[in-house]
């Protein structure tokens, strides 16, 4: 076997998570099953325990004006984005596409999909609950998967077995600790990996078959753990917000005229995608799933803990501060969308409660670079108490 | 000649009465959230409750107060909120920063009532941020949100019915603690069946205007149905609701209308928007137009058979089988009142495009359509652009379809110009269409 070092590691999953589509298809001329996932409330291990790769819907950063006949110019560009790419037919390799009831705008997308993009016949809205922190939801939740395991059993002419999915259970849960693994570095002194490498990572995986991710991180964190690492940075930075598939902004967050680090991304495609785990070895193993569905880190939109009103979310972004100790925050989520600004409003206070500036930036299809490095200069500047003369 | 309806001036103040409860009163509850929640639950908690929801609050304060609407509009944004947010949701919280109230009597009091308890639902992904915001600036009201995971034929599916019942069944134990009030099943019985009873009632009075003349048109509808939606558990509002259906009733069998002349005949698909909607009404009435039916104020607090047989219909519940109904334990009241809020037609079109287009198709059919009207609004996300879409590919061919932008309450977001050409435009395919040499 080849001596592969971390930096070739992290460039592989650099390159998966910047050619997703070249991945796929390349999965798929090995004649592979392919299930493209809008939302991470998605059971991907279902799908996995068919022998169906989940490859997560993702979008492309072109600017186009094509959705605006499907979607309204208010919903966010991320589901623009999304849906454009099925319409242009650059999913067309997919056997089906999923997606869990959750944020209306990717609902839409999803929905745009199936009626316009030809996936009318292949594919499937799993019924997911909207508050996700109550029994009901719970006994809900199960009885969908329950719903959605007998339609790809249906799709593949195959009952899915319980053993299936303790296994696909327990490969997704491996995959889960080896990044938290990889993410825990970035709270170490001196960090052996960069954030926007840790980001990367992160994203390739939510398109990659698990094992073979499990392979590649495996060896990576091998490789981390005998690097001396770097001396940190003087600025420290965290990220909560939406999903944002842009690396672009993540390499503009450590390349400031300023020594920044960016230490954590509270998103549901970085943290919030794996900072969870499925109970192994449970008898009802659906049960078992939708057990371990409810103790993500609520995506905003479904954060509403009934009888206080309280948003869960908050809970876990106290704990990372306390982790991963950021000098500043910075709100970054997609322009247009709905509960996450939402959220802002509130969680605002208290991150000034504990000291810590932050600032919002609104995503869209392509980054202002400038514009986005000319504020976040400045946000340096606040927390470094920089005055100019 | 025109009819005027008698029982309006009732209704409106029944609306009123229901506003100035929630404001003024100084002895019971006070609970808030979305009037698309089962209400009657919070009825079983004592005969002294007074609600205030928000979308029919924030409605009727736009049109009983542009100009306060605009500075709440914009207190909201300036603590915060995003421009494309809901604007129900805004002109809301803009009042509670602002701290002062306009109700549709054109009483505008200072200070903003605190509510005892949030009891709402959640739907699409602003819909109980609103209140958690609400909860947030007025230091922490209990809040209990009712996941409506509805769509397509919900109310049939046991699994979403079943999930739904035990929500509210968990929120009546909630409402015990929280309150300190002994939940009453008997007054919780009674809620739930005038709550049912008005819901049925709007859907037949609603089904009259399949004839021709159409009884009501837009404008009196828009009105009418508001105070279904600010308390409709009273025995009172079954009374107003079935005076007005025993009236539309009168209406039909002498052939009278609020709007008697009715050359066209329009299906509406859109919320209502305070401000463009009279500029549009003029043009449509101007050369004997009407909207005879409409999603948004049919569906929004009215009940219809729904899917039969896999298509939607329109067609009224008998009222009857509401006195009929098994109510005598809690779960079996709580099981009725669950079906019938999972049936409003509103829901089914927000999570569910095949039923939205079903009921568009039925609309057409069964109100016997010359125009379609499609008029999304851009800050209500359920206000799906692809359903318009999808609405305006089946009908080009069969009747005159014109979609414009609206907002609901926010007029910075209506191109109000634009609108009314192509509101003009409208009507000018309808009268070709009707001499047979229009391209529709």
């Amino acid at each position: 076997m080849t001596e592969k070092g971390p930096n070739t590691i992290i460039g592989r999953f650099r390159s998966i998570a910047e050619n997703s589509h070249e991945y796929a298809k390349s999965l798929k001329k090995k004649g592979q099953l392919l299930a493209g996932y809008m939302c991470t409330h998605v059971p991907e291990e279902i799908l996995y325990a068919a022998g169906i790769v989940p490859v997560r819907i993702l979008s492309s950063h072109e600017s186009q004006a094509m959705t605006r006949g499907y979607i309204h110019e208010t919903y966010c560009s991320f589901s623009h984005d999304c849906a454009y790419q099925t319409l242009k037919g650059n999913f067309d390799y997919l056997d089906l596409i999923v997606t869990s009831s959750s944020c209306i705008h990717m609902g839409e997308a999803f929905n745009t999909s199936v009626r316009f993009a030809g996936f009318q016949e292949k594919s499937y809205l799993i019924q997911y609950p909207h508050i996700i922190h109550t029994k009901p939801a719970g006994e809900f939740m199960t009885e969908s998967f329950r719903q959605f395991k007998e339609f790809i059993e249906k799709f593949i002419g195959t009952p899915i077995t319980d053993e299936k999915i303790e296994k696909a259970i327990k490969v997704y849960n491996t995959n889960r600790r080896l990044l938290k693994r990889l993410w825990e570095f970035l709270g170490s002194d001196k960090p052996p990996v960069t954030g926007p490498e840790v980001a990367a990572v992160t994203l390739a995986s939510q398109m990659m078959d698990k094992q073979e991710c499990n392979e590649m991180l495996e060896q990576l964190i091998k490789k981390l753990e005998a690097e001396p690492g770097k001396a940190p940075s003087e600025v420290r930075l965290m990220v909560t917000g939406g999903a944002c598939d842009d690396l672009g902004i993540f390499d503009l967050i450590e390349n400031l005229s300023y020594s920044t680090s960016l230490i954590f991304i509270d998103s549901c495609t970085a943290a919030r995608y794996f900072w969870f785990e499925i109970p192994e070895d449970k008898p009802d193993k659906l049960k078992a799933l939708a057990e371990g569905y409810i103790s993500k880190i609520p995506c905003p939109a479904k954060d509403n803990v009934p009888g206080t009103g309280e948003k869960k979310r908050f809970r876990f972004i106290q704990q990372f501060i306390e982790d991963f100790k950021p000098d500043g925050t910075i709100f970054l989520y997609q322009r247009f969308c709905s509960p996450q600004p939402m959220d802002v409003v509130a969680l605002k206070p208290v991150f000034d409660k504990l000291g810590i500036p932050s600032i919002e930036l609104e995503l869209d299809t392509t980054i202002p670079i400038t514009q986005f490095r000319t504020q976040l200069d400045a946000f340096i500047e606040i927390i470094k108490g920089v005055h100019l003369e | 000649m025109a009819y005027n309806i008698t029982t309006w001036k009732d209704i409106k103040n029944y609306q009123t009465a229901c506003y100035r409860g929630y404001l003024f009163a100084s002895e019971g509850l006070r609970c808030m959230g979305s009037t698309w929640s089962p209400l009657a639950p919070l009825k079983g908690l004592g005969e002294d409750i007074h609600l205030i929801g928000g979308e029919p609050h924030s409605a009727s304060a736009a049109g009983t107060f542009p100009e306060e609407t605009r500075e709440n509009i914009i207190a909201a944004e300036t603590a915060g909120l995003g421009f494309h947010s809901c604007s129900y949701l805004k002109l809301f919280v803009g009042e509670v920063v602002r701290d002062k109230i306009g109700i549709t009597d054109g009483t505008i009091k200072e200070g903003f009532p605190k509510p005892d308890v949030i009891w709402t639902t959640h739907l699409c992904s602003q819909h109980s941020k609103w209140y958690q915001e609400v909860s947030r600036r007025m230091g922490g009201v209990p809040l209990y949100a009712i996941d409506m995971v509805g769509g397509g034929n919900a109310e049939k599916d046991p699994k979403i019915v079943n999930y739904v019942s035990n929500q509210i069944e968990a929120g009546i134990d909630w409402l015990e603690r929280v309150t300190g009030r002994e939940f009453n099943d008997e007054l919780f019985a009674k809620a739930v069946r005038n709550e049912i009873k008005v819901l049925v009632l709007w859907g037949n009075i609603c089904a009259l205007n399949m004839h021709s003349p159409a009884p009501l048109d837009e404008r009196r509808l828009i009105a009418l149905f508001p105070p279904a939606v600010v308390d409709r558990t009273t025995d009172e509002s079954v009374q107003l609701y079935e005076t007005l259906f025993k009236e539309v009733k009168k209406m039909v069998e002498t052939g009278e209308s609020v709007a008697p002349d009715q050359r066209f005949r329009i299906v509406y698909f859109g919320i209502a928007h305070t401000y463009g909607h009279p500029e549009m009404a003029r043009i449509l009435r101007d050369v004997g137009a009407e909207i005879v039916a409409s999603v948004y104020t049919f569906g929004t607090c009215g009940n219809f058979k729904g899917i039969v047989n896999g298509e939607w219909t329109w067609e009224p519940i008998d009222p009857q089988w509401v006195d009929e109904l098994d109510l005598s334990t809690r779960r079996k009241a709580i099981t009725e009142l669950a079906k019938i809020v999972l049936g409003w037609p509103t829901w089914q079109g927000v999570r569910s495009y095949w039923a939205l287009e079903s009921m568009a198709r039925a609309m057409v059919a069964e109100y016997k359509a010359d125009g379609l009207l499609l008029a999304p609004s851009r800050s209500c996300e359920t206000d799906f652009r692809n359903g318009y879409i999808a609405m305006q590919r089946i009908f080009k061919d069969k009747i005159p379809t014109i979609e414009y932008d609206t907002d609901q309450v926010d007029v910075r977001k209506m191109d109000l110009p634009g609108a009314q050409r192509k509101t003009e435009l409208f009507v000018q395919l309808m009268e070709a269409h009707k001499k047979g040499g229009g391209d529709k």
